[in-house]
């Protein structure tokens, strides 16, 4: 048998369950020797969780794997590592106080280790693929696209043959992309199989080979790049189910007072690439702006400074026409700014305190329940209790620990409380992960209500059919950059999908757009 | 899980545990021939024979309730004052001096006042000062809280070998607090005094701040999640200093209680156990202030116990520590499996739950 | 000139223990665990060390039994902290309270209550010969007992070993960031429990020196917060042995002057300053160093994400 038609890896009918969820749903992936595939899909889709399977971290429910024709068992990291398969995840397992050397050696090495001879061979390592690496610097002393190349030696020198990588662009500048595609067109071509995850258009078309499409835990389609284009990729990746765009029509919201002005706002770090660039967009009052895209293009940073969680380094806030921009939360708070952030268990909410003392947390500044440093308890009891009923939420009373309700029960909770805190502005990170069609409805029904009541709401999501459904207007976010502002219904999902991965439409239906336009989104 | 289910949850784990640890420690009793069942008849016969003994009770208690509150101050916030006794003995140093100073000037009560507003005053200077330093410079709180105590011991030692020495030179003390400036006695026929209503009292209080007020509600939320704390508008570090403040102060208000109510001077050596006591006590009463004062009050009753067993039997009295070692782990650890089985009956209820994640 | 010398020499046999029990917190320390029972390591290792030379009149004995005390209350220290995600901080308090209990109260059951306390003879100075003949070096580094010069060759040992092979950078990864070790295979729960076992040996020996070597004796005073210095000369020193090294032959001199001020009066500094003093120093120094080398997982439980 030809031995370079078997291919490198085979994931055969592979299903993962966690609990009761689904992640992966009769997934089978076939990759090649010298071929690079891309596992294109949104958030959720099961891109992560699949190759998390093949590197060892999550045991499938069933099905099977195949290395080089091999039926394997790869039950841990180091299986993999032993078998040729190395992931770069987007979050770096590299210790920040050592060495380039002394991380890619770890665990690697045996007795007194001669420094200088390893140091040289890393060094020869990364001069062969053209990484413009010291093997003696600290990493903490690192760019994140150079300590990305580290993450890649590592893999290297471990004798990697096929190298997962998990949205490997989100953390670099266009000119360090272009390097990265280069080594992958590089280390493809001696041989190896490269897998990469990603939502992104552009880096699919430029240097794939075969593009492996899911979505909610299957695989909707496997195409051969040359055979395909962005458009259908698009469609394969968002899909036809969401013809419910709903039109807004309802432009009432126009003649009203811009109440949140959000004018060049940056957020750039020395150093680093721009969490935020030039962002620049108005909120009416009784308008919902929605903000789409996949997540970690800005999303939570825009929300925090907004919020005065986070101080821009560029740009300004206002609010009703006063400059909010350095003030902190406390008073961004008093001013009537309410925040739902998206990770609720770390920003949102105290699990091991009573449902009560939660609806507390944002106003134990303010005078409403408390005169003198005393808190009204009585009255915020009665409070929660109101709220409990409103939202129905599934909760005995207000003395439970917040811990103990399911996440949807959580969620109402912190909607009921930063809906009242937000009297004039709610900015809403992900309202409905993780709750149920009962629960999203509820959720989403509150929201319209705040509206109807003149309020201004920056809602964000990566669920496109909540934007769709409760938008008056929706941004596109990615890399930090607004990609456009739109009407909703100007839009089809097609042009928001190929928006969210970063490709320019040609369609110049843009309302209100800033006209930054970049000639190179990349 | 229902809160009222939770406190009860604890206490029988809690009591438990502390019947565990009483178990163990007597069970080394043999060693000096005397039987546990043995050991205990006796404890509780001397201890009750008279009002005097069971009055001991009440005087042990009464400063243990506040060290064991100035620790759990801290530890409300996430943080270790391990310093409680540096700050103790700074109160005790600063209530001696001011009752010997202005005794006869002034009337005894406005004396003890003053020493208290003093005594507490300087803990709580000690204790900004180390949550200053905490805030500003990042310096591990542990560290130099543990190392204020000897320093502070020391500073006492000369002061009273100098400036507070007795009148008569004889020894490193200070000199004999006058009636005058005596906090009241309570129970006659005993050397009970008002120390153990005012301990009790700052209880009520630190329970009051901590669950009534929004400064203690500040500090809780920090202490578990400080970055909730941040998202709120709740400056972190401001409610650090402000923890280690209260805590010091309570340490210091402790001074005047035993420096004017119990032992009336103040010595080398002075009562050197106390706040190792007051972490048993936070610890077994999870820090929760009404708990405080139950968890003195049995320390307080073992203290004289031990004490009495040591004087009608071979026992040593330091079975005490003993005791109050091993209930401190034994506490600790109930705390995890009670944590293991909660997490096991939650991880059921919620796949019981239609929850998509 | 000769006091000088005596002062330097006896600085650096009171260094010797703070020394030990330094390093061994700090290589516990570079794997991410705050051993804050290092007090009750102490403790034990006196109580150990002393009722082995008592009751055998080996040196040998008394040091081993001491090493074996320590490890166990290291050990115990591991167990939960490491195995049972106890909290580093409070399960450390809590151990170093149970040891004084538990020392005080054994102490007395094995030796009753003696009019007179109990002695042994304290170990003598091995003078190495020929080197010990040389001025000034000869007295200060080769005029010390067996322990002292055992502690050189640790520090220097320990150097090579956390620096210079897999074994050290294994350990500090562990400290650092336990999750890139764990992905590679290392088993972090591990070696925190052996590094922490390894502190109690070192601890263990270093609270028996303060018997052995130095008082004679045993009572409930005898460590009165020495273990507390080893653990801030840990810190000090930056996670250095060198630094340990450094740092515990500064409170040497300071400890080796309080002795020295009180047999000679020297100016007008009470004496109750110079016994404060090494703690003045710790507080001084934590507020003012800038911890360089805190291994970032310090203090942190590693709970596998399973």
């Amino acid at each position: 048998m030809d031995t370079k038609s078997i291919p490198a890896v085979e994931l055969d009918h592979i299903t993962k369950r966690f609990a009761k969820v689904l992640a992966n749903d009769d997934v089978s992936i076939t990759v090649n020797k010298g071929e690079v595939v891309a596992l294109l899909g949104e958030n959720g889709a099961g891109k992560s969780t699949i190759m998390k399977i093949l590197y060892g971290l999550y045991h499938a429910t069933s099905g099977e794997i195949r290395i080089d024709g091999r039926k394997e068992r790869i039950d841990s990291p180091k299986d993999a590592v032993k078998k040729g398969i190395s992931m770069i995840q987007q979050h770096f397992s590299l210790v920040p106080a050592h060495t380039v050397t002394e991380n890619i050696i770890l665990g690697n090495c045996r007795g007194v280790i001669d420094y200088k001879a390893k140091e040289k061979e890393i060094q020869e390592l990364a001069d062969k693929y053209n990484f413009k690496v010291s093997a003696s610097s600290y990493i903490k002393e690192l760019p994140v696209g150079s300590q990305q190349k580290v993450e890649i030696l590592k893999a290297l020198y471990l004798n990697a043959r096929i190298l997962i990588m998990d949205e490997p662009t989100a953390v670099l500048t266009p000119q360090e992309s272009e390097i990265l595609m280069e080594f992958i067109r590089d280390y493809a071509a001696r041989g190896n199989s490269v897998v990469f995850i990603t939502h992104k258009m552009k880096e699919v078309m430029e240097v794939s080979d075969r593009i492996v499409v899911m979505r909610s835990g299957r695989v909707t389609g496997t195409l051969k790049k040359s055979e395909t284009n962005e458009t259908e990729l698009a469609h394969t990746m968002i899909g036809h189910e969401l013809k419910e765009i709903k039109a807004s029509g309802d432009t009432a919201y126009e003649s009203g007072r811009k109440r949140l002005r959000v004018k060049n706002l940056s957020v750039k770090f020395h150093n680093e690439v721009p969490l935020l660039s030039d962002i620049d967009f108005d909120i009416h009052e009784g308008e919902i702006f929605g903000v789409a895209g996949v997540s970690g293009n800005g999303q939570q940073e825009l929300c925090e400074a907004v919020y005065g969680y986070l101080k821009p380094t560029q740009g300004t806030v206002e609010l009703d026409g006063e400059d909010i921009t350095h003030l902190d939360v406390r008073n961004h708070i008093s001013r009537g700014i309410g925040y739902l952030a998206s990770d609720r268990h770390r920003y949102g909410m105290i699990a091991d305190m009573s449902l009560s003392e939660n609806m507390l947390l944002k106003s134990s500044y303010l005078p409403g329940w408390s005169s003198r440093g005393m808190i009204h308890w009585r009255r915020l009891e009665e409070y929660t209790e109101k709220a409990i009923k409103e939202y129905t939420v599934k909760a005995p009373d207000h003395s439970v620990t917040a811990g103990s309700l399911s996440g949807g029960n959580q969620q109402k909770i912190v909607v009921a409380r930063e809906v009242d805190a937000g009297r004039k502005l709610i900015i809403i990170d992900q309202p409905t992960r993780g709750l149920d069609i009962g629960a999203i409805h509820y959720v989403h029904q509150t929201i319209l209500n705040e509206k109807a009541k003149g309020k201004s709401i920056l809602l964000v999501s990566t669920e496109l059919s909540e934007i769709f459904a409760l938008s008056d207007r929706i941004a596109v976010l990615y890399k930090g950059r607004i990609m456009g502002i739109y009407r909703n219904g100007d839009l089809t999902t097609e042009q928001i999908g190929l928006l969210m991965a970063g490709c320019r439409i040609e369609k110049d239906t843009d309302v209100h757009f800033s006209g930054r336009r970049e000639e190179e989104i990349e | 899980m229902n809160k009222k289910r939770t406190v009860y949850d604890f206490i029988l784990w809690t009591v438990l545990a502390i019947i565990l640890g009483l178990a163990l420690s007597f069970s080394f009793l043999p060693v000096f021939g005397l039987q546990p069942l043995e050991a205990m008849k006796i404890m509780i016969s001397e201890v009750f024979a008279e009002r005097y003994s069971m009055g001991n009770i009440l005087v042990k208690t009464a400063p243990l309730i506040l060290t064991g509150l100035a620790f759990a101050f801290t530890y409300k916030a996430n943080l270790f004052n391990i310093g409680v006794q540096g700050q103790f003995y700074v109160g005790c140093i600063t209530a001696a001096a001011i009752s010997l100073k202005l005794y006869g000037y002034l009337p005894g009560a406005v004396v003890i006042l003053l020493a208290g507003i003093g005594s507490t005053l300087a803990g709580a200077l000690v204790g900004f000062m180390i949550g200053f330093f905490k805030a500003r410079f990042g310096a591990n709180e542990f560290l130099v809280s543990m190392m204020s105590t000897y320093v502070f011991t020391y500073l006492n030692l000369w002061l009273m070998r100098t400036v507070l020495q007795e009148s008569k030179h004889n020894y490193i003390k200070t000199d004999y607090l006058d009636k005058s400036v005596w906090i009241p006695q309570l129970i006659p026929g005993t050397s009970v005094s008002w120390g153990i209503v005012l301990a009790v009292l700052a209880a009520v209080l630190v329970w009051f701040i901590l669950y009534k007020t929004t400064l203690g509600y500040r500090i809780r939320v920090t202490g578990i999640n400080k970055e909730a704390a941040g998202m709120a508008g709740i400056n972190p570090q401001k409610q650090f200093m402000l923890a280690f403040a209260i805590s010091g102060a309570i340490a210091g208000f402790t001074g005047l209680i035993e420096v004017n109510g119990m032992q009336h001077m103040m010595l080398p050596d002075f009562d050197v156990d106390i706040s190792s006591f007051g972490v048993g006590i936070a610890i077994l009463a999870n820090s929760h202030p009404i708990g405080i004062i139950f968890a003195a009050l049995l320390f307080g009753f073992l203290q004289v116990g031990g004490t009495a067993l040591g004087h009608a039997s071979e026992a040593p009295a330091s079975v005490i520590d003993l005791m109050q070692g091993f209930v401190m782990l034994f506490v600790l650890m109930s705390f995890y499996f009670r944590r293991k089985i909660e997490l096991n009956r939650l991880k059921k209820m919620k796949s019981a739950d239609k929850e998509v994640a | 000139m000769d006091m000088f010398v005596s002062l330097i020499s006896r600085a650096v046999f009171m260094s010797t223990p703070l020394i030990l029990g330094a390093v061994g917190e700090m290589i516990a320390e570079r794997t991410g665990m705050m051993v804050t029972a290092v007090e009750g390591i102490f403790l034990a290792g006196a109580w150990g060390g002393f009722i082995g030379v008592y009751l055998t009149g080996s040196y040998t004995a008394g040091f081993l039994l001491a090493m074996i005390c320590g490890l166990l209350v290291a050990m115990l220290y591991g167990v939960t902290t490491v195995y049972m995600n106890q909290h580093q901080i409070v399960m450390g308090t809590a151990i170093a309270i149970l040891m004084a209990g538990f020392c005080k109260f054994f102490f007395r059951a094995i030796f009753g209550t003696p009019t007179t306390p109990l002695k042994i003879e304290p170990m003598k100075v091995f003078e190495i010969p020929l080197l010990s003949k040389i001025p000034v070096i000869g007295p200060v580094i080769f005029s010390q007992n067996i322990i002292s010069y055992l502690t050189y060759l640790l520090v220097f040992l320990t150097s090579f070993v956390l620096f210079r092979t897999s074994t050290g950078l294994t350990l500090r990864s562990c400290g650092e960031n336990p999750e890139a070790a764990d992905v590679i295979g290392i088993d972090v729960r591990r070696i925190r429990f052996l590094s922490v076992s390894a502190a109690g040996c070192l601890g263990g020996i270093g609270g028996a020196y303060y018997c052995i070597c130095n008082a004679g004796m045993y009572n409930s005073e005898i460590i009165s917060g020495r273990g507390w210095i080893a653990f801030g000369i840990c810190f000090l020193g930056n996670w250095k042995p060198v630094g340990s090294l450094l740092f515990g032959l500064a409170f040497g001199v300071s400890d080796a002057l309080g002795i020295f001020a009180k047999t000679s009066q020297i100016g007008m500094l009470p004496t109750e300053f110079f016994n404060a003093l090494p703690y003045i120093l710790i507080i001084v120094l934590t507020i003012c160093r800038r911890n360089l080398n805190m291994p970032a997982k310090l203090g942190t439980n590693y709970i596998k994400e399973n």
